[in-house]
C-alpha cells in the first residue's frame, strides 16, 4: 500500500517535468549553497592551518602589547623593556621552551647597482632557521659566531635576491641597506629558499643579518622588538604561556603590558572567524533553503486544485482521507528528495569549483550533506503539510463535481 | 439488500436552507436493476450520493447490507464505497494520466490487495467487459463507449453489492449507449444490483422497475 503511494505520487510528478524541476530549484540551490559554504569553510581553515603549521609549530610570540597612553605620552606601564639577554632568563622560567631568539626589525631600502628595493631588515639568529623550518639554498645562516663578532654579514630572502641580483651569483659580494639617511653595507653569506608568504611575514621579501650588529649599529640601542619562543611540542604551548607570563608578573610586576600569543591561539582565533563566517554564510544558505520550501508549497497548492476531480474519483473509489494525505506528502517529499539529491550534486560541483579558484584543499564534510539533505525533506515534509491537508479534506461530492 | 427510511437531506448554506430530499422510504432487493429518475432539482443527484455514500444523510437509516451506514464516519463510508458500491459515471471519470490497467486496479490498491493479484483481477475484468487487449491504452486513446467500459470494469473489480450508475450513457451516443445498456443486463443477469440514476425515460424502461423522485419526495404509483 504505502509502495503504491510512493508510485502514485511518483507518477504524478513525472506528470509535469518541466514545472517539477522548477519547483525544486530552490532546494537544490539552497542545498548545493550550504555543502558548498560549509567546504569553503573547512578548506580555507584548513589552508589557514597547513599556513601557520608552516611557519614552524609550537610558537610562541613575546611582543610588547598595545600601550596604555594618553595625550600623547606613552603610559609607564607599557615600559617593560626587552633587552636581548632577556631571552636567556624566559628560556630559564620555563623548562618547554626549547628555543628562543631576540628578533628586531625594521624597513630600509636595499641597494645594489641600479636596484634598489624597499623591504623588511631583521635581525635574529641562528636558531631562527630551526624555528620557522627554513633553510639557505646558497651559503649559510648566522651563526654563533656571528652574533659574538657582530659581523656586517647578511642573509638574502630568495625574492629580494633575485630582484637585486638577478641571476648573478651574490654571495661574498656586498649590498648597501639605506635606513634614515645612513647607509650601512653588509657582505652577503647565504640565500634563503624560497618559502610562501606566511602568517608571519612574507620571508621571501626580506634580509636577515645577526641581531646583535642589528641593534649596536642600525637600532642603535639595546633593545629588541620581542622574542619568539618554540616549545618541545605544540600541547606544552599553553603551560610556556603561563610560565612566561608569570615570568613577566615577577620581573616587571605586570604582565598585561607584554603580550604573549602562541600558535595554537591564533590557530583559535582564525577558526573562530572562519566558524562564525561559515555559520553565517550557511544561514542564508539556509534561508534559500526555506525560500525553495515555499515554492514547493505554492507548487503543491496548484497541484490539488488542479487534481481536485482528481481526488474525488479516489475518494470516490475507496480512498480515506490518510490516504490522499500520504499520496500528497509524499509527492512534496519526493520534490524536495530529489531537489535535495540534485542539490548535493550542485554543492560538489561547487565546492569543487571554488576550491580551484581559492586553491585551498576539496573538502565535503559528511556532516554537512548529512544536515542539508535531512533539512531539505524536513521542509519537503513542513512544507507539503498544508496542501496535503487540504487535499484529504475535500468532500468527495465537491471534488468530484469540480470541472 | 438495500433499504432506506425516512431518508432526509438538508443542505445549509449560510442562511438558505434546502431540503433536497424530504423523507424518502424505499427497498432494492439483490439482483434488481431499478431506475431512480426524475428531472433536475428533484434530489435524484442527491439520492446517488447518499446511496454511494459519498454524503451523509441529515436524517434516516440507510441499510446496505442489513448495516446501517447512515451514522458511518467518513473512513467508514470510504470502505463501504470501496468493497460494496462500484461507480459508473456520466463523466467516465478516469485517471487520465495513467494505463486502462492502473484505472481499474485503483479500488484495488485502496482494497489492500497486493501486485500480482491486482493486476490478475483488473486484466480479468477488462477481458470481461471486452478491452482484454487494450491494457496499456491511457484513457485519452481509447472511444467513450470504451472509456464507459472501463468505468464499469472499475466498478465490478471489488465485486460490489451495489452498482451505481449516473447517466452511464449520457455522453455517448446512442448506439455505443445501447451497447452498455447491453452490458448492465448481463451484469445484471449474472446477478449484480444495478441502480441507474437518469432523467431519460429509455434509459429507466431497462430497468425492473422504477423509482421516481419529485421535490424530493417519492412520487406515489
Amino acid at each position: 500500500m504505502f509502495f503504491e503511494t510512493i508510485n502514485i505520487a511518483l507518477r504524478g510528478l513525472s506528470a509535469n517535468k518541466l514545472r517539477t524541476f522548477l519547483s525544486m530549484l530552490g532546494i537544490i540551490i539552497g542545498v548545493g549553497a550550504v555543502i558548498t559554504i560549509v567546504s569553503i569553510g573547512t578548506g580555507s581553515q584548513q589552508q589557514i592551518i597547513s599556513q601557520i603549521s608552516n611557519l614552524g609549530s609550537n610558537l610562541i610570540n613575546i611582543n610588547r602589547g598595545f600601550t596604555r597612553g594618553w595625550g600623547g605620552r606613552v603610559s609607564s606601564d607599557a615600559n617593560v623593556s626587552f633587552t636581548l639577554e632577556m631571552r636567556d632568563y624566559i628560556q630559564e622560567s620555563s623548562p618547554a621552551i626549547k628555543n628562543i631568539i631576540a628578533n628586531a626589525q625594521g624597513q630600509g631600502l636595499f641597494i645594489q647597482g641600479e636596484n634598489n628595493i624597499r623591504a623588511n631588515l631583521v635581525g635574529t639568529e641562528g636558531v631562527y632557521q630551526d624555528i620557522n623550518i627554513y633553510q639557505p639554498q646558497e651559503g649559510r645562516f648566522i651563526n654563533s659566531r656571528d652574533i659574538e663578532d657582530r659581523a656586517n654579514v647578511i642573509v638574502l630572502g630568495a625574492e629580494l635576491a633575485q630582484e637585486l641580483f638577478e641571476d648573478d651569483n651574490s654571495i661574498g659580494r656586498t649590498v648597501r641597506f639605506n635606513q634614515s639617511n645612513s647607509t650601512f653595507i653588509f657582505t652577503i653569506i647565504g640565500i634563503m629558499e624560497d618559502r610562501e608568504r606566511g602568517m608571519m611575514g612574507d620571508f621571501n621579501n626580506q634580509a636577515y643579518i645577526p641581531i646583535t650588529t642589528y641593534l649596536d649599529r642600525i637600532a642603535n640601542s639595546n633593545e629588541v622588538d620581542g622574542f619568539i619562543a618554540q616549545t618541545y611540542s605544540s600541547n606544552q604551548a599553553t603551560e610556556a604561556v603561563n610560565q612566561i607570563n608569570y615570568f613577566f608578573e615577577m620581573y616587571a610586576g605586570d604582565s598585561s603590558s607584554v603580550r604573549i600569543t602562541s600558535q595554537d591561539q591564533i590557530l583559535d582565533t582564525m577558526n573562530d572567524i572562519n566558524r562564525s563566517l561559515s555559520l553565517m554564510l550557511g544561514g542564508i544558505a539556509a534561508i534559500s533553503l526555506v525560500v525553495g520550501g515555499i515554492g514547493i508549497m505554492n507548487i503543491m497548492l496548484v497541484s490539488v486544485t488542479e487534481r481536485t476531480r482528481e481526488i474525488g474519483i479516489r475518494k470516490a473509489l475507496g480512498a480515506k482521507k490518510k490516504d490522499i494525505l500520504v499520496q500528497f506528502l509524499i509527492e512534496s517529499l519526493a520534490l524536495s528528495g530529489i531537489g535535495g539529491i540534485l542539490g548535493v550534486g550542485v554543492g560538489y560541483g561547487g565546492a569543487y569549483l571554488i576550491s580551484k579558484i581559492g586553491d585551498w584543499p576539496f573538502i565535503i564534510s559528511p556532516p554537512a550533506v548529512i544536515i542539508a539533505f535531512s533539512f531539505s525533506l524536513v521542509i519537503g515534509m513542513f512544507f507539503g503539510i498544508y496542501p496535503a491537508v487540504k487535499a484529504a479534506k475535500l468532500e468527495p461530492v465537491e471534488a468530484l463535481s469540480y470541472e | 439488500m438495500l433499504e432506506v427510511n425516512e431518508l432526509r437531506k438538508v443542505y445549509n448554506s449560510g442562511l438558505i436552507e434546502v431540503e433536497a430530499l424530504k423523507g424518502v422510504s424505499f427497498r432494492i432487493d439483490d439482483g434488481e436493476m431499478v431506475a431512480i429518475m426524475g428531472p433536475s432539482g428533484s434530489g435524484k443527484s442527491t439520492m446517488m450520493h447518499l446511496l454511494g455514500c459519498l454524503d451523509h444523510p441529515t436524517s434516516g437509516s440507510y441499510l446496505l447490507d442489513g448495516k446501517d451506514v447512515s451514522g458511518f464516519d467518513d473512513n467508514g463510508l470510504a470502505e463501504i464505497r470501496n468493497k460494496k458500491i462500484g461507480f459508473v459515471f456520466q463523466q467516465f471519470n478516469l485517471l487520465a494520466k495513467t494505463s486502462i490497467l492502473h484505472n481499474v486496479e485503483v479500488p484495488l490498491i485502496y482494497a489492500g490487495v497486493g501486485r500480482k493479484k491486482r493486476r490478475k483481477i483488473a486484466t480479468d475484468v477488462l477481458t470481461k467487459v471486452g478491452l482484454g487487449h487494450r491494457l496499456d491504452h491511457h484513457p485519452n486513446e481509447i472511444s467513450g463507449g470504451q472509456k464507459q467500459r472501463v468505468a464499469v470494469a472499475r466498478a465490478l473489480v471489488n465485486n460490489p453489492s451495489l452498482i451505481l450508475a449516473d447517466e452511464p450513457t449520457g455522453n455517448l451516443d446512442s448506439k455505443t449507449g445501447d451497447e452498455i445498456m447491453e452490458l448492465f443486463h448481463q451484469l445484471n443477469d449474472q446477478g449484480h444490483t444495478i441502480v441507474l440514476v437518469t432523467h431519460s425515460d429509455e434509459i429507466a424502461d431497462h430497468a425492473d422497475r422504477t423509482i421516481r423522485l419529485l421535490d424530493g419526495e417519492l412520487v406515489k404509483g
